[in-house]
């Protein structure tokens, strides 16, 4: 095997650049002519739009929906049976349905002066009752975000199953209410895009920090009424994502909008403010579980209501629905569940649309099935991970499909969970309870479980009915004439250190060092099509459209060198970068010089197609390959003021082969971080009036390297069987458990003083609450 | 009203004429096409904006061009020859401290100012130090280590 690899520990070939502040994200582009562009925001959750007035002085540099003549609404249909669609303007249309969206757009030469030009508009509104949760907006009678609907929820999903049965005989029944807050995804580099207008090309051109530049490509044709030729969308370098930049924003929409109008480039780059207030929302689940289960903690049925606060539109592709019917979805998580009833609620309310974040829909199911878990062990008195162990699938039922037709493809749940009892050191944590701490603070420990279904494909997504479903992924893959690989893939990094894991991908084919190797993304212009990088799908959906795309140049370069090696085809093989023949080898940098520049030498059954090829790729199963996890959470809890200090945090992951250990360990890491804060911190909370209160990282708080232990991680390695090198999917999956994990840990805690907490973030004053409630029902 | 000012960037004199209200950040980005200096708050949390001035760290963002009259100001374009920051930027690739990389010119000019700062510090101090600067990437665990590492390996060659 080639020492850079599939599963070398390489170092990155990005982040030279980056380390010497070479970077090229939008905000940092500069073009002639280029203009930037303010938004005016709503600065009200719901109302009419009675007028708008605009200073004649300003008005040929101000644009509002009635100027976007012909720009149509973002509308994305799903097939989910009484889906409602909603009618989400890039610049609002007659109405406003939450604080921060769009009304007006105004171009300057700079953005303090565009700024300065939203200021002087005025907007005349009439003032509607606003809906700020999920209870006011289910109210019979209350008011209508989409006066059409009839009422607020844009879709129920349910599973029916006869629960009654277990109900009556089921020895233990635990019955719980979890809430997740509402959070911010918050890359450190916030949305922006830049667009011109290409006389040349005839083309649209949106520079834009974007996760999916194909996806964009083809939204904005959609909604512009262009051709898709007509668009190119190039993401440059993109400093986060996380779901967010997965999405057409309404600014792309705009940006790209002004620009064709304009005929100048224009350029809008997301503020914080911005960002935190009107942008980027997720995580806000409600759950209503109740749990049956036998006196082991063999749980018999689970009985689950899921409401979603979707805010008040749906996104483009992926709508409103993919939510809360993923919750429903993911209820059985790692365990072997029998019986399963559901209801999913996707409800609107005013504010900002939901956008999947990472970990889609599974931190909330991870929380809500994880916390039931540990409340069962309590309420049997048994350990947590005894009763995991009685319900966790074994690798004797792999492959796997459960009640709730995920198809789980491989892996050792149960040895997972061991390793990570094993690795935070139960019984030490058990001993150290039992004597106490010096300063009266309560140590607690816990564990979260999950399974994360990765590069889930066509068959998941044409189950939702959404504009745009993944299919196959492509590569094109060129040998230059020295010798040297350009790759080029239509799914694009944002940190996940794409140019060098998919160049070792390469380099385990063809063998040409990674160092003489370019991997091109992120250019609609030049890479083939791909949905995206979304769904933990790029490792192995690239990776293995690359795979097999080397394999073809390996085969046309096999043909020449045998030739020039004379001997038979069939006895040459491609390694090390060579073609290596029983007698002597030739490298494929002498191969490539004979194929583009001396063809006289070339053999008459040299492949025409030369040495470019594109080849494409979709596992055997395309429902996903599933990376599993367990992790482990040692707390101290002050509950004299509610403070949560994490001592100890270990990761036990197996998402198949690894490409590069170091980068799914940095993922693993950094997911696991954002879990923390999900878990403790980060919360984006509205008043009745539907005003955000979180609009700054003053009130918004992200972990800092205070907050976040050294994490540490624990490998686990089983190859899917359907994938091309047995790669799953690792992007997400450390974001889903923390909050689950920190929660039981905390619970464990505090269980001698009968306090329980059901809630994120475990702020000190959710904590202090508890513990008051509990001293209240003590009484 | 634009302003005069004078001030020394990257061992550079310079003088420019600036808006009251733009801060130094957006003046090295915008005006002195130095974007190696990245914005992630512009409410001074978050250290993405980190440059050296008169030796020592400060964020841009909430310091005004005009108020730096007479400044030496120091960034990320400015370290490509400084041999502690070639040693930290060994170790925080060698460390993975770095994903998405646009925390990490402030993380970098943080960490090296901690280095020559705290020759002595421990992880403990290192993470506090680090409070200001936030990265959504990478956990902080390259970030802390490549500096670990840094201060251990800088202490072996100093006790030869
Ligand atoms: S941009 Fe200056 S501290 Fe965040
Ligand atoms: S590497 Fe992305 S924010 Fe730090």
């Amino acid at each position: 095997m080639s020492t850079k690899g599939i599963g070398a520990r390489l170092t990155r070939k990005e982040d030279g650049r980056y380390m010497r502040g070479r970077g090229n994200f939008v905000g940092d582009m500069a073009m002639s002519g280029l203009k930037e562009v303010a938004f005016l925001r709503s600065p009200v959750a719901h109302a009419k739009i009675e007028g708008i007035e605009i200073p004649d002085a300003i008005r040929a540099r101000v644009f509002h929906n009635a100027d976007m003549k012909g720009v149509r609404p973002m509308r994305p249909a799903a097939s989910l049976p009484g889906f409602k669609q909603s009618d989400f303007p890039a610049l609002a249309a007659d109405k406003v349905r939450y604080v921060g969206e769009m009304i007006a757009a105004c171009v300057a030469d700079t953005r303090a002066e565009a700024e300065d030009l939203v200021e002087q508009i005025i907007v005349d509104f009439d003032e509607l009752p606003v809906l700020a949760n999920i209870v006011d907006a289910q109210k019979p009678g209350a008011t209508l975000i989409h006066e059409e609907w009839g009422d607020n929820v844009f879709v129920v999903t349910s599973r029916d199953d006869d629960i009654d049965a277990v109900a009556k005989t089921a020895p233990v029944k635990v019955t719980r209410t979890y809430d997740m807050a509402r959070q911010t995804m918050n890359p450190m580099e916030g949305a922006g895009c830049l667009a011109y207008w290409d006389e040349r090309m005839g083309q649209l051109v949106l520079y834009s920090s974007t996760q999916a530049p194909h996806l964009i490509r083809t939204g904005l044709a959609e909604h512009l009424e262009l051709e898709q030729r007509q668009v190119r969308v190039i993401a440059p370098d993109v400093g986060g994502g996380f779901g967010y930049k997965c999405i057409m924003q309404p600014e792309e929409l705009a940006v790209a909008w002004l620009a064709i109008k304009l005929g100048h480039p224009v350029r809008w780059v997301q503020d914080r403010r911005e960002h935190l207030v009107a942008c980027a929302n997720s995580r806000q689940h409600h759950y209503q579980v109740t749990a049956y289960a036998d006196e082991k903690g063999r749980i018999l049925a689970t009985d689950v209501e899921v409401t979603v606060d979707v805010g008040a539109y749906s996104v483009w592709p992926f709508t409103a629905v993919l939510e809360a019917s993923m919750a429903g979805g993911n209820l059985a998580g790692p365990y072997g569940l029998e019986v399963c009833r559901y209801k999913t609620f996707s409800v609107a309310t005013n504010k900002p649309p939901f956008i999947p974040y990472r970990g889609v829909a599974r931190a909330g199911v991870c929380f809500a099935t994880e916390l039931t878990v540990d409340a069962i062990a309590r309420e049997i008195g048994r350990e947590p991970h005894e009763v995991r162990f009685e319900n966790l699938v074994t690798p004797d039922m792999m492959p796997y499909t459960n009640i709730l037709n995920k198809h789980l493809d491989s892996g050792d749940y149960p040895e997972c969970l061991r390793r990570a009892v094993d690795g935070i050191g139960l019984e030490a944590v058990r001993e150290r309870q039992a004597k106490g701490e010096e300063d009266g603070r309560m140590v607690g420990v816990g564990i979260g479980m999950f399974t994360e279904q990765t590069a889930h494909g066509t068959s998941v997504f044409s189950g939702f009915g959404i504009p745009l479903i993944p299919g196959f992924e492509q590569a094109k893959c060129r040998v230059t004439p020295d010798g040297g690989l350009e790759i080029y893939i239509g799914v694009h990094s944002h940190g996940q250190g794409m140019e060098t894991t998919m160049a070792q991908v390469a380099n385990e084919i063809l063998g040409i060092d990674p160092d003489l190797i370019t991997v091109v993304h992120g250019d609609t212009g030049s890479s083939p099509y791909s949905t995206g990088s979304y769904a933990s799908r790029a490792a192995v959906m690239a990776g293995g459209a690359i795979s097999r795309t080397c394999k073809v140049l390996a085969e046309r370069l096999g043909i020449i060198g045998a030739h020039l090696l004379q001997c038979g085809h069939h006895e040459v093989e491609v390694r090390d970068g060579k073609v290596v023949g029983p007698r002597g080898e030739v490298s494929i940098a002498d191969v490539a010089k004979i194929w583009y520049l001396n063809p006289d030498q070339l053999p008459d059954d040299a492949d025409p197609g030369g040495l470019e090829a594109t080849g494409g790729y979709k596992p055997k199963v395309d429902t996903g390959s599933f990376t599993y996890s367990a992790h482990a959470a040692v707390v101290a809890v002050d509950v004299e003021i509610g403070a949560v200090e994490l001592l100890d945090y270990v990761v036990v992951e197996d998402c198949g082969t690894m490409i590069n250990p170091l980068v799914v360990e940095g993922q693993t890491f950094g997911g696991t971080a954002q879990g923390i804060g999900t878990g403790l911190y980060e919360e984006s909370p509205y008043d009745d009036n539907g005003q955000p209160l979180a609009s700054t990282f003053m009130d918004y708080i992200m972990p800092g390297a205070t907050e976040v232990p050294d994490i540490r991680m624990v490998h686990m390695e089983t190859p899917s069987p359907y994938t091309d090198h047995g790669i799953k999917g690792a992007g997400e999956t450390a974001a889903i458990a923390p909050a689950a994990a920190i929660a039981n840990a905390v619970n464990d805690a505090l269980r001698g003083l009968g306090a329980e907490i059901n809630e994120t973030p475990m702020s000190p004053r959710r904590v202090l609450a508890a513990l008051a409630g509990a001293r209240k029902a003590a009484e | 009203m634009k302003k005069t000012v004078n001030l020394t960037i990257n061992g550079r004199s310079v003088t420019a004429e600036v808006e009251p209200r733009t801060h130094l950040a957006d003046f090295l980005r915008d005006d002195q096409r130095l974007t190696g200096t990245h914005l992630g708050c512009e409410h001074g949390v978050c250290g993405a904006c980190t440059v050296i001035m008169d030796g020592e760290p400060v964020r841009s963002c909430i310091n005004f061009a005009v108020a730096c009259d007479g400044t030496d100001v120091r960034t990320i374009e400015d370290f490509d020859d400084d041999e502690l920051m070639a040693h930290l930027r060994q170790a925080f690739t060698e460390e993975h401290g770095l994903q998405c990389g646009y925390c990490t010119p402030g993380m970098l000019i943080m960490a090296r100012d901690i280095i020559a700062r705290l020759p002595d510090a421990d992880e403990s101090r290192i993470r506090l130090e680090l409070s200001g600067n936030l990265c959504r990437c990478t956990g902080y665990v390259g970030i802390v280590r490549a500096i670990r590492r840094v201060l251990a390996e800088r202490k072996e060659v100093a006790s030869v």
